[in-house]
């Protein structure tokens, strides 16, 4: 077997691993929020009899060409950032198409799957599709403030913005991670990181009870089966990017498996904790506090 | 050689005929008087063409065979000549323009006419004082008689406060004469000026009462009352002589006797008229009445001059040519706005919309105002410039400002009428008649005002390489405007290709010049292109646009700062007419002159620092300013910046852009603004990086750029009309080229400039199919719109293209903008402005969300549903546009590689992009476009496959197949969410758009307003107010000059 071959085939192994391990962390963490609720929370396996459902249902309809595109462009974005993305640090394989492109690549293909989902959305013709999109690009404006700031910090700390480099920089110890090395830029980020999640209080934009899930309102069948699938490969790879610019990236599956799960419980832990925000609460709150710990990780490095 | 002194024998033959004979010739007067007149003119002028070719020299006429002081001589010189060929040119008009009304008074009324215009000849020709004295007089007594033949209690009024102002005045004269001649035992003037009165204590008096009088003639402020009411009350056929031969006598006469004072009262005379320009301007604003308007207009620019004359020593040697093109321009263009009011018949500024109804008269109105503010072509254009190059030579930087300012505030009003007359509504107003003898004399001063710009500007260094084919071209155009759209429109796009073939081979070698020559040019060819969509004349709109596009390409030839201005002034005025086509765009039209107009100002005087530090006009002269070279780069950027619509500038822009039509709105944006790009690169090229002000203005044009993005694209989310979200939207994005441009880093510069072609590229896909769309509904406003997917999909795709390349998403080529920032801040350390410029980038996905979604996403609305795709000859252009996106978007080294490599020739510091085969590399970071496009679209094919494959059977249902709120609902208006998309978005940050920087503009004009209504009050019409004012000028001067 020739070599980009073999390369193809690592990296489709790593989309099976990611989305498999995605569908069990988000089932492990519903399970761990209906018990502090004192529920007895959904079998383990949910997730995927959903999907099996959800890609084997009979009847669906679409509401037009752009309809059909946005769960393309949704899973589109979160499969090209997985591409992207280094998974394991020192494996040939598993590093994906990372030398195609660096950290900016990532954090501005995020948006591919946002605006493709918008669109798709929007031509479903829901009000509370819209409604809920509005939100979401609202609140995610601000989202990236500390975000970038946290970024462009450790930039200049590494003096590179490609993912690989940067953890390659953070090897050699746990003391090494940017987590000690930038805790600034590291607060920035894992404060951005809630909004990003968007669990409580950063969920407006589904909110359940009032706008019924927003944005996918009226997905339904095999194009809400798309749209499950996307958003458990990006919440391990979202967590993984985390992993990799803060927390010293990942030398082998396991420590990737227990590094994405912590940072992904700490979405899941705050939004236990907090109620929803309104849109103007939320839309704010990250230029305040997170921004300016933002600003400081960049003032230190003037 | 007919002799001068006919000029006197025949205006007095004329004279005396009439007395004697005057009931006998009645029914001939009228035309014997336009003979003399055109005798008169006809000896003037062939002794004018004589010094010319310089074929005499200056004689003297000796009256009675005695030589001064026994007699009276008088003088024909090149001075002379002119002077007299012009008052004699507009008598004769003049007498031809009141025909009617000077045959109706009878003959007295003629003989009076002839007496005026042979005393101001007189008063130009004589070196006597006593005879100067006396002809002044006569030119006195003969205006308050000519005004008298109005025969309204109006002008009776105006008639007496006259004669008792120039009795006062002339009687002073009289005192001052007598002492001079007690002094200098003669009245030759050549005598009085070789006797040195000045040198003793009376004599000095003998001096300050000759001067001040000759100044109080012309009108000074604020002791014009009486000549400001003259102007008001006289018929304009008056007026129009009054202005344009009075006004050029009476500042030959200071010219004459300016001697007397010496070097001293250069500078009284510099200052007093300094007072008139700007006070008189400022006054000016506050006229709703059309004459009285002209009047302080007039009295200005006589004050112009007079500044112009004390300021003399200072010009170089250039006063002749200075004081010729402001005075000619002031001269005809005068004359010819007071006749057009005498057609019109409107006092009131308002009703001269009127106007229109003459299309003939209002081209003549916008060639005199343009003319009389010193826009291109037209001679004060020339005489400005030279004038404020010179006094920058010499250093005189206040008298720079104080010139600026008062032209500043002429325009401001001048424009202000303007833009009125060419869009109030005037189907109320009654229609008037045009007789051919009123509308000759304008026709042909309007005429000559062209031809002496094209005169005038051979005197000019920096104009001598001036293109002018390209202007004739644009003559032809306007020449065939009566022929259909289809038609013109070809032809100027033959022209346009043909302007762009003979250009191409100037700019060989020269990348960023070739890059806007495409913008520019080829931007022209596109936008006419969709011009084919319009099926009317389109009456005006060729000339103009190809104004404009003439303009800009002169920016690219020019070769010195010169031809900067004049293509930069051009360019304005085309796209002026351009902009305020739309239905509500007067304010925003005259909004934007105004800022252009600033901005013009702002950068001739930074252009002045910049050739007074190294006494060339070339384009070399922007490297390396050393007279203030803070503020003068300040000033040229900020006239540059008022172009690229950047924070602090940016007020007129979304009006103006939010109301063009489609193809207008793409001319205005995609391509107009980039011509302040491009000023800002040549600045910057020339001003640097290193030295210590570079770096400080480097760092606040950082921060306008910055804000500049931030404003402008939250405010863009926050629109409802689709235009004015796209008008907001370039404020952001040339904020970031500005940013780009003011990191001053191959980095930076890259970006910038690649901004600068992308945005051209998706921008004109924008401004083509919305403005397509919203002519199609009739409406720019979104949430009128929706579900158009289904109706117009070519549209959709064109814009969902345009606006994934805008925000910067991979793989289109929008990204590498981002990506290039991302790099550049990180190593050039602009990590504040960074961070608002990429939270701008972020906050741009609103309200292009919006524009997508709320026109061709949601609902359909039920008119619509039989509405069709936009126009093919806006889609063609379109695609065109789309095709060059997606090819750079696979291969953006095809513009990078090139563009880095003359970045490093171009010496801009900083790490360089590197490149590997596809891949772009810097120190921190790494991005292969090729390998991302092939990646992504692998990806995005497999996973639609696996969609297909999954839900291959999905029903088609419409939109409004669903259920919301418990309910079917029942209109697509109710479940269309479009309006006040982002309401809590809105709350939460819409502070940061609070219109601050439109409440200090508006602050400033009320202010100048106020200022102006509080001035005014010293005009209280009253005839012994205006001796009180007479008085306390003369004694207040007096104090100040003799301590």
């Amino acid at each position: 077997m020739d070599n980009i071959t073999l390369k193809l085939l690592f990296t489709l192994l790593g989309l099976i691993i990611v989305l498999n391990w995605g569908l069990l962390m988000g089932a492990t963490m519903q399970k761990i929020v209906a018990r502090l609720a004192g529920r007895h929370g959904i079998p383990i396996y949910q997730p995927w009899i959903d999907l099996v459902k959800l890609y084997s249902n009979r009847t669906s309809i679409t509401h037009g060409v752009m309809f059909y595109l946005g769960p393309v462009f949704r899973l589109g974005g979160g499969v090209g950032i997985f591409l992207f993305m280094p998974l394991i640090f020192g494996s040939e394989y598993f590093t994906n198409f990372a030398w195609s492109g660096d950290l900016v690549l990532i954090l501005y293909f995020q948006f591919f799957g946002m605006l493709g989902m918008a669109l798709g959305a929007g031509d479903g013709g829901h009000p509370n599709s819209v409604i809920g999109i509005s939100r979401g690009l609202s609140q995610f404006t601000t989202i990236e403030v500390p975000m970038t700031l946290a970024v462009i910090s450790i930039a200049i700390q590494y003096q590179t913005l490609s993912i690989s480099d940067i953890v390659a920089a953070q090897q050699g110890g746990f003391l090494n991670w940017t987590i000690f090395t930038n805790p600034l830029a590291t607060a920035a980020a894992m404060l951005s990181l809630l909004g990003a999640f968007g669990h409580s209080p950063f969920n407006l934009v589904k909110a359940p009870n009032e706008i019924p899930i927003g944005p996918p309102t009226e997905y339904h069948s095999s194009f809400l089966g798309v749209l499950r699938t996307n958003s458990a490969i990006l919440h391990v790879i979202e967590a993984v990017l985390f992993m990799n610019l803060f927390f010293g990236g990942a030398t082998n599956w396991f420590e990737l498996i227990i590094k994405s799960f912590l940072i992904y419980f700490w979405s899941v832990f705050v939004g236990v904790v907090f109620p929803r925000f309104k849109i103007e609460q939320s839309v704010t709150w990250f230029l305040k506090i997170p921004a300016l710990i933002g600003v400081f990780a960049i003032i230190i490095y003037l | 050689m007919v002799g001068p002194i006919y000029i006197i024998a025949i205006a007095l033959g004329l004279a005396f005929a009439m007395g004697l004979f005057g009931k006998a010739l009645k029914s001939v007067t009228g035309a014997l008087l336009l003979a003399g007149l055109a005798a008169m003119t006809f000896i003037s002028g062939q002794w004018l063409w004589a010094f010319l070719n310089d074929a005499v020299t200056t004689s003297q006429i000796f009256t009675a065979g005695f030589k001064p002081p026994y007699s009276i001589n008088l003088q024909m010189g090149i001075g002379e000549a002119f002077f007299t060929f012009i008052i004699n040119l507009v008598g004769l008009l003049g007498a031809l323009y009141m025909y009617q009304d000077l045959d109706k008074k009878g003959e007295q009324i003629k003989m009076i006419f002839i007496v005026f215009i042979m005393s101001m000849n007189v008063v130009v020709m004589t070196r006597d004082m006593f005879n100067l004295f006396v002809f002044l007089e006569i030119e006195s007594i003969a205006v308050a008689g000519l005004v008298l033949m109005s025969n309204t209690g109006k002008s009776f009024q105006a008639g007496i406060k006259y004669l008792i102002a120039t009795g006062i005045i002339s009687g002073l004269l009289l005192i001052g004469i007598i002492f001079a001649y007690y002094f200098a035992g003669s009245l030759n003037i050549d005598n009085l000026i070789a006797a040195n009165l000045g040198a003793s204590k009376a004599g000095v008096i003998a001096v300050f009462l000759i001067l001040i009088t000759v100044i109080l003639e012309l009108k000074p402020f604020p002791a014009n009352g009486w000549g400001i009411d003259l102007y008001t009350a006289a018929n304009p056929g008056l007026g129009a002589l009054i202005s344009a031969a009075t006004a050029s006598s009476g500042f030959y006469v200071l010219y004459k006797l300016l001697p007397l004072g010496g070097a001293e009262w250069m500078n009284y005379v510099a200052i007093i008229g300094g007072i008139t320009f700007v006070g008189s301007n400022l006054i000016g604003i506050k006229q709703s009445d059309a004459n009285r308007l002209l009047g302080y207009s007039s009295v200005g620019q006589v004050g112009l001059l007079m500044t112009i004359l004390g300021l003399s020593p200072y010009l170089n040697g250039k006063f002749t040519f200075i004081a010729f093109s402001i005075l000619i321009s002031h001269y005809l263009a005068k004359a010819g706005l007071f006749w057009i009011s005498g057609i019109i018949k409107q006092k009131d500024i308002k009703n001269w919309s009127n106007l229109r109804k003459e299309p003939i008269l209002m081209v003549l109105f916008g060639t005199f105002i343009f003319a009389l503010l010193g826009f291109p072509p037209f001679p004060g254009f020339f005489g400005k410039w030279e004038l404020i190059m010179e006094l920058a030579a010499s250093g005189m930087f206040s008298w720079m400002t104080v010139i600026l300012a008062g032209s500043f505030i002429e325009g401001i009003y001048l424009l202000r009428w303007f833009s009125n007359t060419l869009k109030f509504d005037n189907s109320e107003l009654p229609s008037f008649k045009v007789k051919l003898n009123k509308v000759i004399p304008p026709i042909f001063f309007g005429v000559a005002i062209y031809g002496l710009g094209y005169y005038a500007g051979t005197f000019v260094e920096g104009a001598r390489e001036i293109y002018y084919l390209p202007l004739l071209f644009i003559v032809f155009i306007a020449f065939i405007d009566f022929l259909p759209a289809w038609i013109k429109n070809t032809i100027s796009i033959v022209g346009v290709i043909a302007y762009m073939y003979v250009l191409f081979p100037t700019v060989e070698g020269d990348l960023l010049r070739q890059i806007f020559l495409w913008i520019f040019l080829g931007g022209a060819v596109i936008t006419l292109a969709s011009g084919y969509y319009n099926k009317t004349k389109r009456v005006g709109f060729y000339p103009m646009a190809l104004s404009m596009f003439a303009g800009l390409a002169m920016l690219i030839s020019a070769k010195n700062l010169f031809e900067i201005l004049y293509g930069w002034e051009l360019m304005t005025i085309g796209s002026y007419f351009l902009l305020i086509r739309g239905k509500k765009s007067l304010p925003h039209g005259y909004s934007y002159l105004m800022f252009s107009l600033g901005g013009s100002y702002t950068m001739m005087f930074g252009f002045a620092l910049a050739f007074a530090s190294s006494g060339s006009i070339g384009l070399e002269a922007l490297t390396g300013i050393t007279i203030f070279p803070t503020l003068a780069y300040s000033l040229i950027l900020l006239g540059f910046l008022t172009k690229t619509a950047s924070f602090g500038v940016h007020t007129w822009l979304p009006g103006a852009h939010g109301e063009a039509v489609a193809d207008i709105h793409f001319m205005a944006s995609a391509i107009l603004l980039k011509a302040g790009v491009f000023g800002i690169i040549l600045v910057l090229l020339g001003m640097g990086s290193e030295a210590s002000y570079a770096k400080n203005v480097l760092y606040v044009l950082g921060w306008i750029g910055a804000l500049s993005a931030l404003i402008g694209n939250v405010a863009a989310s926050f629109q409802e009309s689709a235009k004015k979200l796209l008008a907001w939207s370039s404020i952001g994005q040339l904020g970031y080229i500005v940013f780009g441009l003011a990191m001053m880093s191959h980095l930076g510069w890259t970006a910038g400039l690649f901004y600068t072609i992308t945005h051209f590229l998706y921008k004109g896909v924008l401004f083509l199919v919305i403005g397509g769309i919203a002519l199609k509904l009739g409406t720019p406003i979104m949430y009128k719109m929706g579900g158009l997917i289904h109706r117009m999909p070519f549209s959709f795709i064109a814009v969902l293209i345009a606006i994934i390349t805008l925000a910067g998403i991979p793989p289109l080529v929008g990204f590498a903008g981002k990506w290039l920032f991302y790099n550049a801040i990180i190593t050039e350390g602009y990590y504040f402005q960074g961070i608002v410029v990429l939270f701008s980038g972020v906050v741009a996905f609103l309200y292009l969300f919006r524009l997508i979604n709320s026109i061709f996403l949601g609902q359909l609305k039920d008119e619509h549903r039989n509405v069709k795709e936009i126009s093919i000859w806006f889609l063609m252009p379109v695609y065109l546009l789309l095709t060059a996106i997606m090819i750079i978007s696979a291969k953006p080294g095809l513009i990078l590689q090139p563009l880095g490599k003359y970045l490093v020739e171009a010496g801009l510091p900083g790490e360089v992009l590197q490149w590997n085969g596809t891949m772009a590399t810097t120190s921190l970071g790494h991005w292969d476009g090729f390998r991302v496009m092939i990646i992504i679209s692998v990806m995005f094919v497999l996973l639609l496959a696996w969609l297909l494959i999954t839900n291959a059977k999905a029903q088609k249902v419409k939109q409004f197949n669903i259920v919301y709120s418990g309910e079917r609902p029942e209109r697509p208006e109710t479940t269309h969410m479009a309006h006040n998309l982002y309401a809590g978005y809105n709350k939460a940050l819409g502070f940061i758009i609070a219109p601050y920087v439109t409440g200090f503009w508006n602050w400033m004009s009320d202010f100048i307003y106020d200022t102006a209504g509080f001035v005014r009050r010293i005009y209280s019409g009253n005839g012994q107010t205006y001796v009180l004012h007479i008085i306390v000028y003369i004694i207040a001067i007096y104090l100040i000059i003799l301590n």
